[in-house]
């Protein structure tokens, strides 16, 4: 249409600048202008006939817009563009040859569809007009003369590294714009918002043409796993897992644990979305690293099974975890959780409790000297503890300096925190006004609020039969069971309106209604709950002595605490595609930066290898330290990171890491249109459709790159402006038979 | 469930008050308090209920003033047979020397202290109430060794140090002159330990450490040997509420 009314297509008038092309300058057409609304004006007055004011005005207007139009096209409007010169030009055209690309879809691969553009007419005009330099990329670019033969396929895509070489190697070339076909299957991380910056800086252009389908029904991709890095042995954890599919229907995921089937379950897949997440249980007995293998068993056709397996590594050990638990008066839940934890070789139970007005009685202690002074007035001796328990105590027994500190332990140290119901405890010991009222997933109410020696019954909420730590059986049916069996709790409190980011894993029943009994939110880098009752002994006391639901329950909710809690010294991976990253953070005792020490680490490969790299601080994560090395071989990578001191070493951290080397393409199989879409919006491009090219050579010639020339298109004659000076004319007309005046 | 009227009338029964605070000082009511004739012979029928309610009426006075121990104010009387006898993880049982429990009471003892629960048995003395004790316990542990409780353990000095062993009499020292009954000379502070060596029954033998809580106001009691009792009974009610 707009190239029927204004002579020329759209895309000219998007790229081009609407200017006058006479010689007469602008103000002489504004002062003729006004000097014909004058006497347009006059002479309407003068004869106005049987006319009113306002039909005279209208009258006038129509007039004054025809004036308007025809000094415009005296002026003669016109469109000027800035568009690649024919023939001094050059246009990359890139082609993604890495392994996805082999990908068959309808009868024929990714890369054969792709070749079928290249050779199809749009890219032939192309290289009628421009230059075509060719290139192939997928971990890297590289110039050919012809796609054919084409390269081996590559088990890494690195396309924004490729485009980003390309237009690196072109700098002394008129590169006019770069054409890339690929399913833009990025597996490197290099495409980030940085790096897309990066590319824009250089002006060209990037148009992608998008190869592929971005549904596959009969492909299913085990997209992720979440799963705690370390455990205690005889632990059930949680795995969070996201299944990329197409269709709904049931999957079946199976759990090895160095190649032992250890779990198994079904997965609904949702109809209403692309990716499905559960949560599954993962007993873990045995220390070590256990290398878990996650396998979704095939589906009916599914071509590539490579991406329905991952494999974490968790690191099960023995490790001591110290809780602090302050109590302001002698209580049975205080005894029975002493006694419930005492067996648990993975939590160390430190108490302070206060027997009289002024004693305190200490145990669990390490030695004598241990908390003498009551509870900790600096950072060094708190933040040793992983967790903190504070009982039936009143908050202004705190200084605001310890008040603080609890604070600090949470937020910065990434501690966790319960605070237990009481006489004295929650809201009735102030801590809803104390210096953690932030820290807490609810709002206490007033001191007043009381605490009642009413029995209740625990009732699971959805979230906290999802949770691993109220899990008394790996049997969903049989552990709901075992918590609508327990007896009743011997007391309760309210704890107030629940915050935001607050989960509700327990409800008391009290008569007919439900409170909030055990609720829970992250806070900085750490955790807090609140147990609204201090009667849990009553589970103890009433069940049969071998039951052990009681000692289960707290050493889970303990170990659940402590387990997550950050090291002073820690070491994670990052892998991307064959390149695992390194990031180590080392903290003083007081978990504030140590900056004096320096850091390498030891990478041991599956093979028995072993080099040594040193850290540096990281650019993108202040306080952090990094290192990068190519995993090139499959299997467990064990990481030692070591801090020293004049190079004599002080503490060593370590981590491992199951790298399936070349398995990256299987994954994110699906064309990645965002991305490609992304790219091609940052740089002034367009993202095709490869059966979509028409208009793919002209908007080319658009780009602002490369040698350019000017160009003027004409409008004058542009059959628009001679229908509305029509219009106008005609209105005019009709309008004055109208009001009987011709 | 029992408990008492003001007249003593061991038998009648009515519903426990629901519990009002954190410690209740409880007494064990067993069956078979049958009727005995002491050394001195003066007729007996609850033996279970000797000195109540004195004696833990004064003692909670005592353990609310001493302690944080958020305490009832009226003691309970707690029958092994009934279902909330598992609801008062302290115990108290005296004249134990005559309990002689049932297979049923002994059975829903065992199970009580394997829980956790803990047991004070006092006022019983010499060779022939130990031997009825003895009955008893065997029935519940049958293969638990007793033993001398060492001046070292933690319920001797969980709150107050308990270095001085002395008899605590009762109050028929005045009558008889001797501070021991029968041929109960010697004290001994006794124990039953669980399988992670926790003190869970703490047998007073030859004393009567619940005459001296419950003469606490009796003039002519020494005031010395209240005190003592009061400082062991509460150290037994804080090192059951603490291991």
């Amino acid at each position: 249409m707009t190239e029927l009314l204004l002579k020329y297509p759209q895309m000219l008038f998007d790229q081009g600048q609407l200017v006058l092309a006479s010689e007469w300058p602008a103000w002489v057409a504004q002062i003729l202008f006004v000097l014909m609304v004058v006497l347009i004006s006059a002479m309407l007055i003068w004869k106005r006939n049987s006319l009113r004011y306002w039909q005279l005005a209208v009258i006038g207007l129509l007039q004054s817009a025809m004036v308007a139009l025809l000094l415009l096209i005296l002026w003669q409007p016109s469109i000027m563009t800035e568009q690649l010169r024919q023939g001094d030009n050059v246009v990359a055209l890139m082609l993604d040859t890495s392994a996805s690309m082999n990908y068959s879809e309808s009868g024929s691969t990714r890369m054969q569809q792709a070749l079928t553009v290249i050779n199809g007419e749009a890219l032939g005009k192309t290289g009628q007009q421009y230059a075509l330099q060719r290139y192939v990329f997928a971990n890297e670019a590289r110039s050919v003369d012809s796609f054919e033969p084409l390269p081996a396929p590559t088990q890494q895509t690195r396309l924004g590294e490729a485009v980003r070489q390309v237009l690196s190697m072109s700098r002394t070339r008129p590169l006019g714009a770069v054409v890339l076909l690929s399913d833009g299957a990025e597996n490197s991380g290099s495409l980030t918002r940085e790096q897309l910056a990066d590319i824009a800086r250089y002006g060209v252009p990037v148009h992608t043409i998008g190869i592929g389908n971005e549904r596959i029904p009969e492909d299913l991709e085990l997209q992720d796993i979440t799963l705690p890095g370390q455990a205690m042995p005889g632990t059930l954890l949680t795995a969070r897992v996201a299944i990329r599919h197409d269709q709904p229907g049931v999957a079946r995921l199976k759990i090895f644990d160095s190649g032992k089937l250890i779990a198994a379950s079904e997965i609904q897949l949702q109809p209403a979305t692309d990716v499905t997440s559960a949560w599954v249980d993962v007993p873990v007995t045995q220390t070590g690293y256990r290398d878990m293998r996650f396998t979704l068993d095939p589906i009916a056709d599914e071509q590539v099974t490579e991406n329905n397996s991952l494999s974490r590594v968790v690191e099960v050990r023995e490790q001591k975890y110290r809780v602090l638990y302050i109590e302001g008066e002698p209580r049975w839940e205080y005894k029975f959780m002493r006694r419930a934890l005492e067996k648990d070789p993975s939590v160390e139970l430190v108490s302070l409790l206060r027997v009289s007005q002024n004693k305190f009685y200490r145990q669990g202690i390490n030695n004598e000297n241990e908390l003498a002074e009551g509870f900790p007035t600096d950072r060094k001796t708190l933040f040793a503890f992983n967790a903190l328990i504070i009982g039936s105590i009143e908050a202004p027994v705190f200084s605001a300096e310890q008040q603080q500190l609890i604070y600090d332990f949470v937020n910065d140290r990434g501690g966790s925190l319960l605070l237990l119901a009481g006489p004295n405890g929650l809201g009735k010991g102030a801590w809803g006004n104390s210096g953690i009222a932030d820290l807490l997933p609810a709002t206490l109410p007033e001191a007043e609020s009381g605490f009642v020696r009413s029995r209740a019954r625990a009732v699971l909420t959805q979230a906290g039969a999802q949770s691993p730590m109220l899990k008394l059986n790996q049997d969903p049916v049989e552990n709901k069971r075992l918590w609508q069996e327990l007896p009743e709790i011997a007391d309760y409190q309210a704890i107030g309106s629940l915050k935001p980011a607050a989960t509700i894993l327990l409800n008391a029943q009290i008569e007919q209604s439900e409170r909030p009994l055990l609720v829970t939110q992250p806070y900085g880098k750490g955790q807090t709950y609140i147990m609204a009752t201090g009667g849990t002994w009553r589970w103890q006391m009433s069940l049969p002595s071998e039951d052990q639901r009681h000692e289960t329950f707290w050493r889970q909710l303990l170990r659940e605490m402590v387990i997550n809690t950050p090291d002073r010294f820690s070491l994670v991976t990052e892998v991307t595609a064959d390149t695992v990253r390194l990031n180590a953070e080392l903290l003083d005792e007081s978990f504030k930066p140590e900056r004096n020490l320096k850091l390498s680490a030891i990478v041991s490969a599956p093979d028995g290898g072993s080099t040594t790299i040193e850290m540096h601080p990281a650019d993108d994560l202040p306080g952090m330290m990094t290192a990068t090395f190519e995993a090139g071989q499959s299997g467990l990578y064990a990481i030692e990171a070591i801090s020293r001191r004049n190079d004599e070493p002080v503490e060593s951290v370590r981590v491992a890491v199951h790298h399936d080397s070349g398995k990256a393409e299987y994954f994110s199989l699906r064309k990645n249109q965002a991305l490609l879409q992304q790219l091609a919006d940052a740089t002034g491009g367009r993202n095709w459709s490869a059966d979509q090219l028409d208009e793919l050579v002209q908007t080319i010639s658009y780009s602002p790159a490369g040698i350019t020339e000017k160009k003027m298109y004409p409008l004058w004659d542009a059959p628009l402006l001679f229908i509305v000076l029509m219009l106008l004319k005609a209105l005019e007309w009709s309008l004055r038979r109208y009001w009987k005046t011709i | 469930m029992l408990m008492l009227n003001v007249n003593m009338n061991a038998t009648a029964q009515a519903q426990t008050p629901a519990p009002d605070a954190e410690f209740a000082f409880s007494r064990a009511y067993y069956t078979s308090g049958n009727p005995v004739t002491d050394g001195y012979g003066q007729g007996r029928t609850q033996t279970w209920l000797t000195d109540w309610p004195e004696a833990e009426s004064h003692f909670i006075e005592g353990l609310s003033r001493l302690t944080r121990v958020n305490t009832s104010a009226e003691g309970r009387v707690v029958s092994l047979l009934e279902d909330d006898f598992y609801d008062y993880p302290w115990m108290y049982a005296v004249e134990v020397g005559y309990w002689n429990l049932s297979d049923l009471e002994a059975k829903r003892l065992r199970e009580y202290l394997l829980r956790g629960g803990f047991l004070m048995v006092d006022d019983f003395h010499g060779t022939q109430e130990w031997a009825g004790f003895m009955t008893s316990m065997r029935k519940i542990f049958p293969d638990r060794q007793f033993i001398e409780i060492d001046p070292d353990h933690e319920v001797m000095h969980v709150l107050f140090d308990l270095n001085n062993k002395v008899q605590i009499h009762g109050l028929q020292f005045f009558y008889s002159g001797r501070t021991y009954e029968k041929d109960g000379i010697a004290p001994h502070w006794r124990g039953i330990m669980d399988d992670a060596g926790r003190l869970m029954v703490a047998i007073n033998f030859n004393m009567d450490i619940g005459d001296a809580w419950e003469h606490a106001d009796t003039p002519y009691y020494p005031e010395p040997m209240t005190a003592l009792a009061y400082r062991f009974g509460t150290n037994y009610v804080i090192y059951a509420m603490t291991h």
